[in-house]
């Protein structure tokens, strides 16, 4: 018994990362244009879709997928960032939602119709098993969480140190204030969406060997999940959003292994309302910012 | 996009009657379609017509109160629901469940709205997001009430009268003028609502809450009994939809009757009256008749959205307002020739 919850802990820790990838570009949108993105789940089946039609038609390995899948949705995303997402800097909180809400279903459907709405199934990837700590696992998992901490460390980095980093600061700050000190709001808005969606694309072009199945409609859930960890996190807390990502996917493990599988995806949502009810500033920011 | 609206001011007198005939003429063609159009276009009617009434639900929360709210989809699905279990365990008339579906669904808004009211803004709009998912998952898991992924079959078909002269509905004609009724009683219920001294309190939330509470309104009370007469009309619809379509399956709680609804009344026209009749025929009977497949017409949704927010904040009812008061000048300068 002691064994199978050390298992699903660790199974936990290995689909919260992939949450804390998705959900800390989310949040660092939030940060910078107070918005919501209702789409960013179909940022992560784009990567994922894309990755997949490399591999199963041009047959190409899964390194080149992994880099045409995240360079495929990063277009995309450039191009809806520059007609879509610039134009929201400054506009009421429903013209975000409408706004992502349509760009969600046009991506989510556009593919749909494209590729058929059945269920695909992902070819490649690292999937022999290796054992580490008593544990046999794919190496696919292993790649997931170490490049999920290099990621957030290279986030954390980025954050404190770079002029990008301090510009999407100061922008989550005051945006009127960067606009008289010269920043190009808008430029810095798009940049952060670019880098927030390719994020949740890799993770999708990384977890589609472990999940193997891929359809147009996975986007929709990721998305749930990932207000969820952005709420629990605080709103626009990069760190903050990795320990609740980490948090949703042991919770999770442990309630399908324990209670039952159906049950697995409800824990977001309960996730979600109790801390939208209790504790909107997040667990882990000491006073509300937003 | 602003959620504020201007008052609209009335600059011809004859304007009144222009409305009226309008409504007249849009009112006498919809009674003769039986007549004209074959059984596939009514078909599409009927749904714009089933659709319109969780869009009047969202009008109110929305239009009138200010508050975005994705959950329509749920009220309209625990509606189908409630209409289906009543029918299916206890053979209970179609008037009956019309009523019961709708009381269901604001008795299940009741404990849903009190901790999503507390919130505002986005908060609001995720957690009405969240009940969705939650109303998948019941719809799917609860076996045993719900028989899961098979859904319910056999909803009976709707019989109306006493004793003998009972009518049973079952051509799509007789669903037609059964629906357009119920369709035109709950938008006549809408119409005294929204024009009645609470439907003014509504409007005053919306423009400013803090004022509103200030001047005496019961703001929480009124949000609350909003949420929940959202949800009725939504139950309203969900009731009609499973006795039309007499199966009722866990789909009903996909976001896509959810977005339906949203696109209805943001592309009608938020807080009018004619907006959500405008958006119900143009968005669901239009497409529904082009045989436009889900997939296109979400796509389709999803651009009009964009054009919603960047271009017409208002949807379409301005353009409708302007040829009505354009009609209504002509009217005008004719008399004077005279």
């Amino acid at each position: 018994m002691g064994n199978f919850i050390f298992e699903q802990i660790v199974n936990g820790v290995i689909t919260g990362s992939t949450y804390a990838l998705i959900a800390a570009g989310m949040t660092m949108i939030f940060g910078v244009l107070r918005a919501i993105n209702f789409a960013h789940g179909e940022y992560y089946m784009l990567g994922t879709f894309a990755a997949w039609y490399a591999i199963s038609k041009l047959e190409v390995n899964y390194v080149v997928a992994i880099v045409l899948g995240v360079a495929i949705a990063a277009l995309i995303a450039a191009t809806i960032g520059r007609f879509v997402m610039q134009r929201l800097v400054g506009a009421p909180f429903q013209a975000g939602v409408l706004a992502t809400i349509g760009v969600s279903l046009i991506l989510q459907n556009a593919v749909i119709l494209a590729f058929g709405g059945g269920y695909k199934v992902f070819e490649g990837g690292w999937i022999e098993p290796v054992e580490i700590l008593g544990l046999g696992m794919a190496q696919q998992r292993i790649v997931l969480v170490v490049s999920a901490v290099v990621i957030f460390a290279g986030l954390e980095w980025m954050v404190r140190k770079t002029r990008m980093g301090k510009s999407i600061r100061a922008v989550s700050q005051n945006i009127e204030c960067c606009q008289v000190n010269g920043i190009d709001v808008e430029s810095v808005v798009r940049r952060t969406f670019l880098l927030g969606t390719a994020l949740a694309a890799l993770s999708g072009v990384l977890t589609a060997p472990v999940n193997v199945s891929v359809y147009g409609g996975m986007g929709e859930a990721i998305t749930l999940k990932t207000f969820a960890v952005i709420v629990m996190g605080g709103m626009g807390n990069v760190r903050g959003t990795l320990y609740a990502g980490l948090l949703l996917g042991v919770v999770e493990a442990l309630v399908s292994g324990l209670i039952g599988l159906q049950y697995r995806d409800s824990v977001g949502f309960i996730a979600l309302l109790l801390m939208l009810m209790l504790r909107p500033h997040g667990l882990f920011t000491q006073k509300a910012r937003f | 996009m602003a959620i504020t609206l201007d008052t609209p001011h009335a600059p011809s007198p004859r304007l009144p009657a222009v409305r009226w005939g309008i409504a007249g003429t849009g009112l006498t063609a919809l009674l003769l379609a039986p007549m004209v159009l074959d059984g596939y276009y009514l078909h599409a009617l009927i749904i714009a017509m089933i659709f319109l009434l969780p869009a009047h639900g969202l009008n109110l929360i929305l239009g009138y109160t200010g508050m975005l709210s994705l959950a329509q989809g749920v009220f309209f699905g625990i509606g189908a629901y409630a209409s289906a279990l009543l029918s299916t365990h206890f053979g209970t008339p179609f008037v009956l469940n019309l009523f019961a579906a709708a009381a269901i669904a604001a008795l299940i808004a009741l404990p849903l709205g009190i901790p999503a009211l507390r919130l505002r803004s986005t908060s609001f709009v995720m957690c009405t997001l969240g009940f969705v998912v939650i109303a998948q998952m019941v719809a799917k898991n609860w076996v045993e009430l719900t028989r899961g992924d098979m859904g319910l079959s056999g909803v009976a078909r709707p019989k109306l009268g006493f004793g003998d002269s009972v009518i049973a509905i079952t051509q799509i004609p007789q669903y037609f003028y059964l629906i357009l009724a119920v369709a035109l009683l709950a938008t006549l219920a809408f119409v005294l609502l929204i024009k009645s001294p609470a439907g003014r309190c509504m409007v005053a939330i919306r423009d400013n809450e803090t004022l509103a509470e200030s001047l005496g309104i019961p703001t929480w009370s009124y949000k609350l009994i909003v949420f929940m007469l959202s949800a009725a009309f939504a139950g309203l619809g969900g009731s009609l939809y499973a006795h039309y379509e007499t199966v009722v399956s866990p789909l009903v709680f996909q976001m896509y009757y959810s977005n339906t609804i949203l696109i209805i009344v943001l592309g009608g026209g938020l807080g009018r009256v004619p907006g959500a009749i405008i958006g119900s025929f143009l968005f669901v009977a239009v497409t529904e008749a082009l045989r436009v497949t889900p997939e296109l017409r979400m796509i389709l949704y999803g651009f009009v959205l964009l054009v919603l927010v960047f271009v017409f904040p208002q949807g379409l009812a301005p353009l409708f307002e302007r040829i009505t008061q354009w009609l209504s000048r002509i009217g005008g300068e004719q008399e004077k020739s005279q």
